[in-house]
């Protein structure tokens, strides 16, 4: 087995074990309230509960039980994959997902590219101008980037672009599109092929749809690119510059190879690799954020439900975008973590 | 020139720390954007400290007033005009009001969550690192699993979780406080007759918890809620950042030279490690202030935060969300979620220029050690 | 220029413009190297020896600067004043005519890529045509030189080997193989190699990096080719870099310290082994050591440097036996011998932001006149083919 292959091994069997806390922290968050309270989670119209039906909800599903008796019951549920009703969305947490993920992704599939290339190219260009213009204004936008609260951004936006300009509008895709879409699939003449409205479009022959979608996006991704990519920046270019200063990029230059060969081949490579631990983070940024980037625009995506779940206390759903979440991380973290073991031959020895 | 006086001159000119401290302010003082930095957190200083003069309370401080005159006619935005500086938002707040006292909030904010984690991260990182075993195997999966959430959502979490009112058993507590004061003290190898003194009253409070448990209510405010969240999703990072300087710094001959020279673990820990670990640390937490303050403004906005009446800028946004959807609206009630958003901005880019700046200034000066 | 001489520096002057003042690093070097010699360039740490040697280079990393002087490289019969040439010549000159060699062996190789990687590297900068000429003429033996496919596959190397230096990844015209090479440089030449499935440049580099792993006595040379620098030890380490020195046959090497860290079994070893492959390659080295025995075992002739400015040169045996210039003789007899008391020099190097006037060593000097306090005497041959600068020696007009 190849020393890589043997290092993914490794890392995917404490990715279990890291998943297993995981379920157990969120779980134990549950536990944080009452029984009463966790007694409503089990009703689908909580207005119509009585309250002496609560004592009997309590004894049916044995939340009196102890914690591990629960934590297993609940775990056989969640491998299920029944990880409850939410009532804000309102459906079973499972199928939400399932419905609201191609708009998370829309957003995501831009805004993750652009923030790593663009970063790590301001980045690189910032190091090996030192003190220049890039150097400097990069500098200045990424504080200020960093700065700006996103939901603030994301409203300036909207008042500029889609209020007074009306280039833009909030949501994720146009009424008129929507009731088209809608007539569509009733009908039969339109088929969700991905769920996600830009690919649909295309595939449906209807490249206006798409066009509509990809407008919408527009605005949430430039919020989210203007704030995550000021770390990655001003982290690339630290790295870069510590890297120039190494011996081997002496013997480079004495290798007789070209400025662009030394500084793209042997010295960026280098400096990438603190950049990559540094994307693990920059991904809890990602999901973090699209809660709030999400609710400003009212995309209708997995954020938005997080935020509204939140606003009316549903259990459930909140726990299963944590869930989801944190699942999510882990995973983007072991990719994160095979791309630099790739990079970086000395990890694999870890 | 003689070897002995080359030595005088060579000690004479040492005084390591102060020209450490004389040659960073120096350094910040020439960076217009640490200079920039500075100046912005002090103006915030000064808009909090003079606070009651700027906008003179009535009552509950933090309560922001509305224009009930202004209100029966109608609950939208005002345009900023000569009664409201600002303007008002929905609902008649006042937004000047809100907007300075807001100040004290961020403050409060910030310094409350940084203080925790740090007081957090320094006991339990110093003492995982120095003493390895079980406890640092089994904090290191702990942090791993908190750190796996990403922030913002597992705050969300806990705040909803979190009970408004804590029945705290007092007993409890103390009888926590008497363990960790036992442990530290045998580490730290402090006299025998202490130990024992502690661990008598240890039982004494193991009893009373079994036969005489004394409560006491504890209510938390919605924004209380809101801190405590961030701080115990906030504390594993530093636990980790502080674990991992301290256990870089503990392998160098220093520490070896002061160990060998007869310190307890309690001193090389504070005059020896500490010192060469704050550093780091330090940027961290001046960077970390904006950051939280950020994620408090961004769970207000959500709606988790203060209550719809707190003086605290996250909150006065949120009441923008009731007209969100219409975009038209947004452009006419520009003001009422512009200026308070300029607030937060400048008042995380203070500490932000700030914490560059002294990454900037400090990291040369820890290569040159 | 010296009929033998293949490098000469003529009153060097390199100063380096720092927060604490100008550091005047070299104050007027004068050095000659000899076709098939190896001279030895001794000094204390500080006296400029390693900012001569990234001179000849021109790699003196800002805040240095070249203030003055002249150096004339001879190679092929052309002579040319290294100063005085443009980024694109430097660049064709390093590495293929000049080599270099370092003090730190694992430090100075770049540890994301293998062995093979980084003296493939070198080779295919250098010996571009020559590898391509190669690998045609391999695909012509398959009788299908004139070919419409053979021209293809001509295409095709001369893609290969652009993206295995990385000019690729900006001037190719082939804009998937760029692409490619953003993501790895080694996914694009595997991906071509199979695409192509035929015998490549790839192959015909491989081949000759194991030649030249063999040339400086590495026992298992296709094992090590695929190692990264972490997994080779130091004296591994060490042949590794000389070998990507001389992979392009260079007319001289310059050696900075080379075994200053390496055990002292292992620095036997390469010492002897660069004896060898002098005479193998038939290259002049430059070695840079403080270390006099070494200087004894190795060298033919020797330069002594001190605060920034060469000294004495001559043959080494004529060095040891009649050593003229004061430093000289201190050091020489501050060497430590069973039986003999201990001697040091007296006083310490001085630091050059502030150099002491007239001859920089006359404030440790035994012999020190008035004159060497105000003007520094010049760098000329007193003996037969035996240089000092000092007056001493005459010259004080």
């Amino acid at each position: 087995m190849t020393s890589l292959a043997a290092y993914i091994l490794r890392r995917l069997i404490l990715l279990i074990f890291v998943i297993l806390g995981v379920t157990v922290l969120v779980f134990a968050i549950t536990m944080l309230f009452s029984p009463d309270v966790r007694a409503i989670m089990y009703v689908r119209n909580a207005d119509q509960l009585k309250p002496e039906a609560i004592p009997l909800i309590i004894q049916k599903y044995g939340l009196n039980d102890p914690f591990y008796v629960q934590y297993g019951r609940w775990l056989t549920q969640v491998l299920q994959g029944n990880l409850g009703w939410s009532v804000s969305a309102p459906g079973p947490v499972l199928s939400v997902i399932a419905s609201r993920w191609p708009y998370t992704f829309e957003i995501v599939l831009f805004a993750a590219p652009l923030i790593v290339f663009i970063g790590i190219y301001l980045g690189v260009q910032s190091a090996i101008h030192r003190n220049g213009l890039i150097d400097h204004t990069c500098r200045v936008l990424s504080i200020v980037g960093w700065s700006l609260p996103s939901f603030w951004l994301g409203l300036l936006l909207l008042a500029v672009f889609a209020g007074e300009l009306k280039w833009f509008s909030p949501g994720a895709l146009s009424q008129n599109w929507i009731n088209f879409m809608h007539a569509g699939v009733l009908t039969g003449t339109y088929h969700r092929y991905t769920g996600i409205d830009i690919f649909d479009g295309l595939l449906n022959g209807q490249a206006g749809l798409s066009v509509d979608a990809l407008s919408h996006v527009v605005l949430p991704v430039i919020v989210i690119v203007t704030i995550d990519i000021a770390l990655l920046i001003r982290v690339m270019r630290s790295s870069m510059l510590e890297t120039l200063t190494k011996p081997y990029i002496t013997t480079a230059k004495a290798k007789g190879l070209s400025k662009s060969v030394v500084i793209y081949k042997h010295a960026r490579r280098n400096a990438l690799i603190p950049v990559a631990t540094l994307s693990g983070l920059m991904v809890a940024g990602l999901l973090g954020g699209l809660v709030i980037t999400e609710t400003v625009f009212a995309f209708g995506g997995l954020g938005n439900w997080a935020a509204q779940a939140a606003l009316q206390t549903d259990i459930p759903g909140v726990l299963g975008y944590t869930i989801l979440s944190a699942f999510l991380f882990v995973i983007a973290n072991l990719i994160v973590d095979v791309l630099y073991a790739y990079i970086d031959p000395r990890i694999r020895l870890e | 020139m003689s070897e002995r006086s080359r030595f005088d001159e060579f000690k004479a000119g040492m005084r390591p720390r102060l020209k450490e401290w004389r040659f960073m302010l120096k350094r910040m003082r020439e960076s217009r954007l640490a200079l920039a930095g500075i100046i912005i957190v002090l103006i915030f200083v000064g808009i909090a400290v003079f606070a009651p003069l700027l906008a003179p309370p009535h009552g509950d401080p933090f309560s922001v007033p509305q224009d009930m005159e202004i209100l029966v006619i109608q609950t939208s935005p005002t345009p900023p005009s000569t009664r409201h500086i600002f303007g008002t938002t929905d609902q008649q707040y006042d937004l000047y009001y809100a907007c300075i006292w807001g100040s004290i909030t961020a403050f409060r904010t910030g310094l409350t969550v940084v203080a925790f984690s740090l007081i957090v991260g320094l006991t339990i990182g110093t003492l995982a690192a120095m003493y390895g075993g079980l406890l640092d195997e089994a904090l290191m999966r702990f942090t791993d699993i908190i750190i796996a959430f990403p922030g913002l959502i597992l705050a969300m979490a806990l705040v909803i979780a979190l009970p408004g009112i804590f029945a705290i058993n007092l007993s409890l507590v103390f009888l926590l406080v008497l363990v960790v004061a036992s442990f530290l003290l045998l580490i730290f190898h402090f006299d025998k007759k202490i130990l024992l003194i502690v661990q008598l009253l240890l039982l004494l409070s193991l009893l009373s918890i079994l036969f005489f448990p004394v409560q006491m209510n504890l209510s938390l405010t919605r924004l209380d809620k809101v801190l405590l969240s961030i701080a115990l999703v906030g504390w594993p990072g530093y636990t980790r950042v502080i674990r991992g300087e301290v256990m870089r710094v503990k392998n160098e001959d220093f520490v070896e030279a002061a160990r060998a020279s007869g310190s307890s673990d309690f001193r090389i820990i504070v005059k020896h490690i500490w010192p060469n670990t704050i550093y780091p640390i330090l940027i961290v937490a001046t960077l970390d202030i904006g950051s939280i303050v950020l994620t408090a403004a961004a769970m207000s906005f959500i709606g988790l935060g203060a209550d719809p009446n707190f003086a605290d800028w996250g909150q006065i946004i949120q009441r923008a969300r009731n007209w969100i959807s219409n975009v038209d609206l947004i452009v006419a009630n520009l003001h009422a979620f512009l200026i308070p958003g300029i607030f937060i901005t400048f008042f995380v880019m203070g500490w932000n220029l700030l914490g560059d700046a002294l990454r900037d200034v400090l990291d040369p000066m820890l290569r040159r050690r | 220029m010296a009929q033998e001489s293949i490098l000469e520096i003529k009153d060097l002057e390199v100063k380096f413009y720092t927060y604490a003042g100008v550091v005047e690093a070299l104050d007027g070097v004068n050095l000659s190297i000899r076709r098939g010699e190896i001279l030895g360039l001794v000094g204390e740490t500080g006296s400029g020896k390693s900012v001569t040697s990234l001179s000849v280079m021109m790699l003196v990393p800002p805040p240095g600067k070249i203030e003055n002087g002249g150096i004339y490289f001879r190679s092929k019969g052309k002579t040319q004043n290294i100063m005085s040439l443009n980024d694109a010549s430097l660049r064709d000159i390093r590495g293929k005519d000049i080599s270099m060699i370092f003090q730190e062996p694992r430090a100075y190789l770049n540890p994301v890529y293998s062995v093979k990687d980084q003296i493939s590297e070198v080779m295919l900068v250098h010996r571009k045509q020559e590898f391509l000429q190669k690998a045609i003429e391999a695909l012509q033996k398959k009788g299908r030189g004139k070919s419409f496919e053979a021209s293809v596959y001509r295409r095709v190397l001369k893609t290969e080997n652009s993206v295995a230096t990385g000019s690729a990844s900006r001037f190719s015209r082939n804009r998937l193989l760029a692409w490619m090479t953003r993501i790895g440089q080694r996914i694009g030449t595997n991906f071509m190699s199979k695409f192509t499935r035929k015998k490549t440049l790839k192959s015909e580099i491989t081949k000759e990096v194991v030649r030249v792993l063999k040339d400086v006595e590495i026992s298992d040379p296709d094992r090590v080719a695929i190692m990264y620098p972490h997994e080779l030890s130091g004296g591994m380490a060490q042949r590794v870099i000389i070998a990507m020195a001389l992979a392009c046959n260079p007319t001289m090497l310059i050696a900075d310290e080379p075994t200053t860290n390496l055990d002292v079994t292992v620095q036997a070893q390469i010492l002897n082994l660069i004896k060898l492959l002098k005479k193998d390659y038939n290259s002049s080295i430059l070695y840079i050591t403080h270390d006099l025995g070494v200087v004894a075992q190795t060298c033919d002739r020797v330069a002594v440097m001190y605060a920034g400015n060469v000294v004495e040169t001559a043959e080494v045996v004529e060095t040891y036996k009649s050593p003229l210039h004061p430093y000289t003789r201190a050091l020489l007899e501050s060497i430590p011998s069973p039986g003999k008391e201990f001697k040091s020099i007296p006083g310490i190097v001085p630091g050059l932001i502030n150099p002491p006037t007239g001859c920089r060593f006359h404030e440790r000097c035994n012999y020190a006149k008035e004159i060497c306090l105000t003007s520094k005497p010049v760098f000329r041959e007193v003996k037969k083919d035996h240089f000092v600068a000092c007056y001493l020696y005459g010259g004080s007009n």
